[in-house]
């Protein structure tokens, strides 16, 4: 009578641990099929329908060009993420793929030596990618990407909507309160705070924290000189969760999708959206009113721009067609198509591009000429610190922020968590 | 008395039947080996060592991974939503499944219509449905928020996925209609063999409702209870895909159960091995139940009681 029972628990045993292995795993692609001819390129899905049209365009322009097919995945950034490594990892990846810069998103997929190098394609192509840009893609030595745009993160508002309510544009926080408090006590939601997919919160708390403790500042907290537990990160942390105290954020901001934040600023029932400069295109396109776009205020002054790399492309260490990539990523960098992708796609590349006799609107002429100073080395930007910091560092402040917006946690735990998360980071160095 | 068989089968025959044995097993062995015990052990071995994903030696590190496991505050929060979702996610599809075929039971008029609407739900993919509902709670175009404005309940609407005391039991509520339909056609299936005689004889006897489902409806489809409250009881353990697409763990891992929490740690921070050990947790905490559900049904099943 044993041996049955026990033949059961050991095959319910196996079902039990094949139910976890299944659903910890995910499926493999089927929509393209990787070749040694052929290449798989990934990207997020565009903010606009068009552009994913003229990015497919582009494509075939390079296909005519290379001979080379490229079959054009697409996914939803939130979803990307997590497919991405999961497709790597199980040796079905793209061959070229968009990714976040930086140890916590590209660094990360590099350390597990899931990335092409791609040094020696620097050197036979000569890319001409800003170094401050190339570094970030630089990890033990290797360069595993090509930065593809440059950005800023601040804050969008409705141009029209402050004048109707009388609201001057916020010289410092205290006028950015004062705004806030117009608006909420007009109907009107004052920030399109958006956190559902969590990296939102990244931006946000850059962006107040930019302004609190300037550049030097920030360089201080990411070296580990200056504590995640100074009163300077509490205070940017409390800057927020007074917001959402105060009624000045949407109701449940970390149900809302940055699609559905966006979409209260576009239709006018949001006066400010705290995001970065990619949405610009987006805005041209779909909003009637006239947008405004400033850095964060600082508590004395206007505050400054967080700025600096976005996003870059990568090339899977598995690829079957390494040199159909890089011609691929050859031509993503042609100074033609830098000029495309400006007047096109509306991002700014990162490598200088000639955008004289370009047609921009003033609102994007603004951040070339920032983003300029950025490459220069000129200027004073903040950091967008998810960029910059591990992924368990990035997970910790995402986390954070979401209990920041709900109340779930105190701006000094999550201060607390943060320098905990930083220690860790560096004695996993 | 009886001479045992084996002593009057012939030693020739015996053998025959003994490779005939190992013959019609070794297929399933087989797959049971390769598809079972190998991972079992694979990930037995990756819980001893410090696997990042890419060192093919990686460290050993004895039972760090446990101890780690054992003092890790989000184990415990996420085992705690483990627990609610068992018990609720358990609960819930059994009681509206069981309440639905004893509805279903005795219709004869669009039965078949009523069976598939009701399991059509569970055929759909997990993904699809994560992502249907996740648009039915949206704070601002979802209709359950904006069914409650033109009730006049306002004051409930919420972000149901994003509010930390809602999340949990929405992405529940979901999971509870994806399930009920596959509860409902097994009782359905089990109501058929109940004892129609009994049933009449009891209520002649005057006998209710409820006595009748107490004392002749559920013993007789007790082992089918079981059955299915095994399976949904041991998918509350390894509950992974509608929370991992509806909310991610989030907000603030308010969510998380220890199946996200291994994906985030095995595949986002790139800790494989801890991932493991919280994947071997989960395994280590559903077998005994399983076992146990399993005996008290085959035991129900000799008593000679059940459909």
């Amino acid at each position: 009578m044993k041996k049955p029972a026990s033949t059961r628990a050991a095959a319910a045993a196996a079902a039990i641990l094949a139910l976890a292995v299944t659903g910890c795993t995910g499926a493999a692609p089927d929509a393209a099929e990787k070749g040694s001819d052929g290449l798989r390129y990934l990207i997020s899905q565009p903010e606009r329908p068009s552009e994913l049209d003229a990015i497919r365009s582009d494509l075939e322009e390079f296909e005519k060009e290379s001979g080379i097919e490229v079959t054009l995945d697409v996914l939803p950034l939130e979803n990307l993420r997590t497919v991405l490594q999961t497709q790597l990892r199980s040796g079905e990846g793209p061959d070229v793929f968009n990714y976040d810069t930086g140890p916590g998103f590209a660094g990360t997929l590099a350390e597990a030596g899931l990335l092409y190098d791609l040094t020696d394609a620097y050197q036979d192509n000569d890319w001409k990618i800003y170094d401050f840009a190339r570094e970030r893609v630089t990890f033990d030595g290797k360069i595993s990407g090509v930065p593809t745009q440059l950005e800023e993160v601040g804050i969008f508002y409705n141009k029209d909507l402050f004048k109707k309510h009388g609201v001057q544009e916020p010289k410092n926080l205290s006028d950015l309160q004062k705004a806030a408090e117009t608006f909420t006590a007009a109907g009107v939601t004052p920030f399109a705070v958006n956190d559902k997919e969590g990296w939102q919160g990244g931006h946000l708390f850059s962006m107040a924290l930019s302004s609190r403790v300037g550049p030097d500042g920030m360089e201080k907290l990411l070296d580990g000189s200056m504590p995640w537990t100074s009163p300077e990160v509490v205070a940017a942390l409390e800057t927020w969760s007074g917001f959402a105290k105060d009624g000045h954020l949407p109701d449940s901001p970390n149900a809302l999708t940055y699609d559905n934040g966006n979409a209260l600023f576009y239709k006018g029932d949001a006066a400010m959206n705290p995001t970065g400069s990619w949405l610009i295109s987006s805005l041209q396109e779909t909003v009637d009113f006239e947008v405004g776009f400033l850095p964060f205020p600082a508590e004395d002054g206007p505050g400054i721009f967080t700025g600096g790399l976005g996003g870059g492309s990568f090339v899977s260490a598995d690829t079957e067609n390494p040199e159909g990539a890089v011609e691929l990523l050859d031509y993503l960098q042609s100074e033609e198509h830098g000029r495309w992708q400006v007047e096109t796609i509306g991002t700014i590349p990162a490598f200088p591009v000639d955008t004289e006799g370009l047609e921009v609107s003033p609102l994007f002429a603004q951040v070339i000429e920032d983003t300029a100073k950025i490459a220069e080395g000129s200027g004073e930007f903040g950091y967008n610190i998810d960029v910059l910091t591990t992924d368990t560092f990035n997970k910790t402040m995402w986390d954070g922020f979401q209990g920041i917006l709900t109340g779930q946690k105190t701006a000094e735990a999550v201060a607390q968590d943060l320098q905990t998360a930083s220690k860790q980071a560096a004695e996993d160095k | 008395m009886s001479t045992p068989i084996s002593m009057t089968t012939p030693k020739v025959t015996r053998r025959a039947q003994t490779r005939l044995g190992i013959a019609l097993i070794s297929p399933l062995m087989l797959l049971v080996i390769v598809f079972f015990l190998f991972p079992l052990g694979n990930a037995i071995y990756y819980s001893f060592v410090d696997f990042d994903g890419i060192d093919p030696t990686p460290a050993f590190v004895g039972l760090q991974n446990y101890t780690r496991l054992l003092t890790d505050p989000e184990v415990w929060h996420a085992l705690g939503n483990n627990a609610i979702w068992i018990v609720i996610g358990t609960a819930g599809p059994l009681l509206i499944g069981l309440a639905q075929a004893l509805l279903l039971w005795k219709v004869r008029h669009a039965g078949v219509f009523y069976r598939l609407a009701f399991f059509l739900p569970y055929v759909l993919p997990q993904v699809a449905i994560g992502i249907v509902w996740g648009w039915i709670y949206d704070p601002v175009s979802g209709w359950v928020n904006k069914a409650l404005q033109v009730v006049g309940l306002d004051s409930l609407a919420t972000g149901w996925l994003g509010n930390p005391n809602t999340a949990l039991y929405a992405v529940l509520a979901t999971a509870i209609w994806a399930t009920t339909g596959f509860v409902l056609i097994i009782f359905l299936s089990a109501l058929r063999n109940v004892d129609g005689a009994l049933m009449d004889a009891s209520r002649l006897d005057g006998v209710n409702a409820v006595q009748q489902l107490v004392y002749i409806i559920l013993p007789q489809i007790m082992p089918v209870f079981l059955m299915v409250t095994t399976v949904t009881l041991v998918g509350g353990f390894s509950v992974f895909d509608i929370i991992f697409i509806m909310t991610g763990g989030g907000p603030a891992n308010a969510t998380n159960v220890i199946g996200t929490y291994a994906y985030t740690n095995a595949f986002q921070l790139s800790q494989i091995s801890y991932g493991t050990t919280l994947a071997l947790l989960i395994t280590a905490l559903s077998v005994p139940f399983a076992v146990a559900l399993n005996r008290l049904q085959r035991r129900l099943s000799l008593q000679g009681t059940g459909a």
